[in-house]
């Protein structure tokens, strides 16, 4: 996949930032979108327009187990969180509900990445290139069952191979 | 798996006796003995079986409270809150539904999900505990495997009874020493130096088993609320070895199963670390040279000694830029400048509750700095028993009257401001001494400020003003 990045330099927005606890009654996805990153940004909806890439620091999703974030930030056309660590319950979340794909980086691929760069992510080749700067990064490997969730398109389409 | 007699940890041999298939990379299908349900997490799940009729695979052992919505004030009223209430009809509807055993809000049993668990007796030492919710490491105080999923996977386990999961690493966190008789320093100190020292990921992804002379000292809600913190570490889950405590802890519950005896001598026999088990991290702090924490930032680790300042930016960086930036953005957001004593920090709210500290031991160690005195003016103090048994136990101690008579609301069971989806709330700008577990920015409302505590500090904070080191109080005896 391909698309526009926001940067947010900043280790641990939690989900608590990501989707307010007040919001977890709200069960119409595009109702959540609208107060995604309301903590941190309140013009996260309109600034990602256009784009698909969120780029943030260490621990990304820590705190709370709603699946609400992943689903807010979906909602928002996030289709890929570059990070260089997640925050586990948020990494299953993602991956679980296919609602975006969440990409660990290095720290260092972190901080050259700017905010508005075009990045192309190639999971198959465990790569993220950087189009603007001319950059390539690594993505540190993923777990077995975890790319077999993602290859599935969630938990519930996982099958053991055999 | 192992089946060599090699040695194993705690954890190791809860995760082989729960492992129904296995990949090569150690990710295990794990059957799930226990699954508790509450209303905010679970709506989609129930919606997504209908829309694929399916049934709740083993509906007995699926357990389900109203906690992180119900109201805390008048229950014979109506609720005032619309989208809660219809969150609430979803959840009867669906146990009734799908056969499931629910603890609602009449019931004399509801009360926060990881409270009613263990005090029902539904749960075991070694067993799979799973919640749709980050908190429920709690019940690993008892030796289960108790950890936090989403919805997806609520319904996964719903459908199947069994998860799919990455092996974790896992983490020792040794404390040693013991927080003495003085009441003043308390498992919440404990678990807050930790997580002050190792960082909020600073346990990322691991399974942590807590040890040591502290760990074996500490009443059985102690380890619940150092469990309960796993999560503001990062780890996945918190682990005690179970001992005679927890054996007494079990019995005589009404959910305590018939052959308990039985039971009890197998945990004996098996519900420990072999000598010689390895662990991927580990972690020691002696918890006799600690003082009471208080938070002063944004996250769990942003937490000092009462008697300190709070940190210049530079000085909690460690030389780490973004830590640095990180502590000036939670200074911003608290409203505090770098240098201010914690003792002249002054609260708008007291709040002595949450899964982390709302049990009858917490409530009686903050009862312990309000008998006979009074919430100083301008400070609106609650406090939201645990559960409705919690309630009612302390009631029956006559702990309601103690905090009535000082000015503290004495309010009904539930989540309540811990997360603020009820209308316990922060307004903007509002600061709070909480005995809760995160300090995130808009956690207890939005713009509101909150500082973590234990019970007897916040208590403590109500009484006098400000935040007190509550080492130099005389603390009422118990009654």
């Amino acid at each position: 996949m391909r698309g526009v990045a926001t940067k947010y330099e900043r280790d641990n927005i939690d989900t608590d930032v990501i989707i307010p606890g007040t919001y977890l009654k709200v069960h119409d996805h595009a109702e959540l979108a609208r107060h995604a990153m309301e903590g941190i940004d309140p013009d996260f909806h309109s600034r990602m327009e256009g784009r698909s890439i969120l780029v943030a620091g260490r621990n990304f999703g820590c705190g709370s187990s709603r699946e609400h974030a992943p689903i807010a930030l979906a909602g928002c056309g996030v289709r890929a969180v570059l990070a260089p660590s997640f925050a586990r319950i948020f990494y299953r979340n993602c991956v679980d509900g296919a609602y975006l794909l969440p990409v660990e980086v290095g720290q260092e691929a972190y901080e050259s990445i700017s905010d508005g760069d075009e990045l192309e992510v190639d999971m198959a080749a465990r790569r993220v290139r950087n189009l603007t700067r001319g950059e390539e990064h690594e993505i540190a490997p993923v777990p077995e069952i975890i790319s077999g969730i993602i290859e599935a398109g969630g938990l519930f389409r996982y099958r053991v191979p055999e | 798996m192992t089946g060599d007699g090699a040695p194993r940890t705690l954890f190791g041999k809860v995760w082989d006796a729960h492992t129904v298939d296995t990949r090569d990379d150690g990710a295990a299908l794990l059957y799930i003995d226990r699954h508790l349900v509450h209303e905010v997490t679970s709506p989609q799940a129930f919606e997504g079986l209908r829309q694929s009729g399916r049934r709740v695979r083993r509906p007995g052992l699926t357990t389900a409270t109203m906690d992180h919505n119900v109201p805390t004030g008048d229950r014979s009223l109506p609720m005032a809150d619309d989208t809660s209430a219809a969150q609430m009809r979803a959840l009867e509807r669906n146990c009734a539904e799908f056969g499931i055993e629910l603890h609602g809000m009449g019931s004399a049993s509801q009360g926060i999900v990881h409270v009613i668990g263990p005090e029902l007796g539904l749960t075991l030492p070694g067993s799979t505990i799973v919640c749709g919710d980050s908190h429920t490491a709690t019940h690993g105080a008892f030796g289960a495997l108790a950890m936090g999923i989403g919805t997806s996977e609520v319904e996964h386990v719903l459908a199947t009874q069994a998860l799919w999961l990455e092996r974790p690493e896992e983490m020792l966190v040794r404390m040693d020493g013991s927080l003495g008789s003085s009441r003043a320093i308390t498992p919440k100190d404990a678990i807050l130096s930790v997580i002050r020292e190792i960082g909020p990921a600073g346990a990322r992804g691991a399974a942590i088993e807590y040890a040591g002379s502290a760990i074996s000292e500490m009443s059985m809600e102690g380890r619940m609320t150092v469990c309960n913190m796993s999560i503001e570490a990062g780890a996945r889950a918190g682990m005690v070895a179970p001992d005679e405590k927890t054996f007494a802890h079990v019995r005589g519950r009404p959910r305590t199963p018939r052959n308990i005896d039985a039971l009890v001598e197998s945990w004996r026999e098996t519900l420990f670390t072999d000598a010689g088990a390895e662990r991927d991290r580990e972690h020691a702090i002696d918890v006799s040279r600690i003082a009471p924490q208080v938070s002063w930032g944004t996250d769990p680790g942003m937490t000092c000694d009462i008697t300190e300042a709070i940190p210049t930016p530079a000085e909690f960086s460690r030389g780490d830029e973004s830590r640095r930036a990180a502590a000036e953005r939670a200074l911003e957001y608290i409203g505090l400048e770098a240098g201010t004593p914690m003792e002249d920090v002054r609260p708008d709210r007291v709040f002595v509750g949450s899964c982390t500290n709302a049990r009858l031991g917490d409530l009686r160690e903050a009862a312990a700095a309000v008998r006979g005195r009074r919430v100083a003016d301008g400070v609106r103090a609650m406090v939201v028993p645990g559960s409705q048994e919690v309630k009612r136990l302390a009631e029956a101690e006559g702990l309601d009257r103690d905090f009535v008579g000082a000015g503290f609301e004495w309010r009904e069971s539930g989540c309540s401001m811990c997360l603020g989806m009820n209308e316990d709330v922060l307004g903007p700008g509002e600061r709070c001494a909480s005995t809760s577990n995160r300090n995130f920015e808009g956690r207890q409302g939005a713009r509101g400020r909150t500082h973590l505590m234990s019970p007897v500090m916040a208590a403590a904070a109500a009484i006098a003003g400000h935040l007190v080191d509550v080492r130099g109080w005389e603390l009422a005896e118990a009654v």
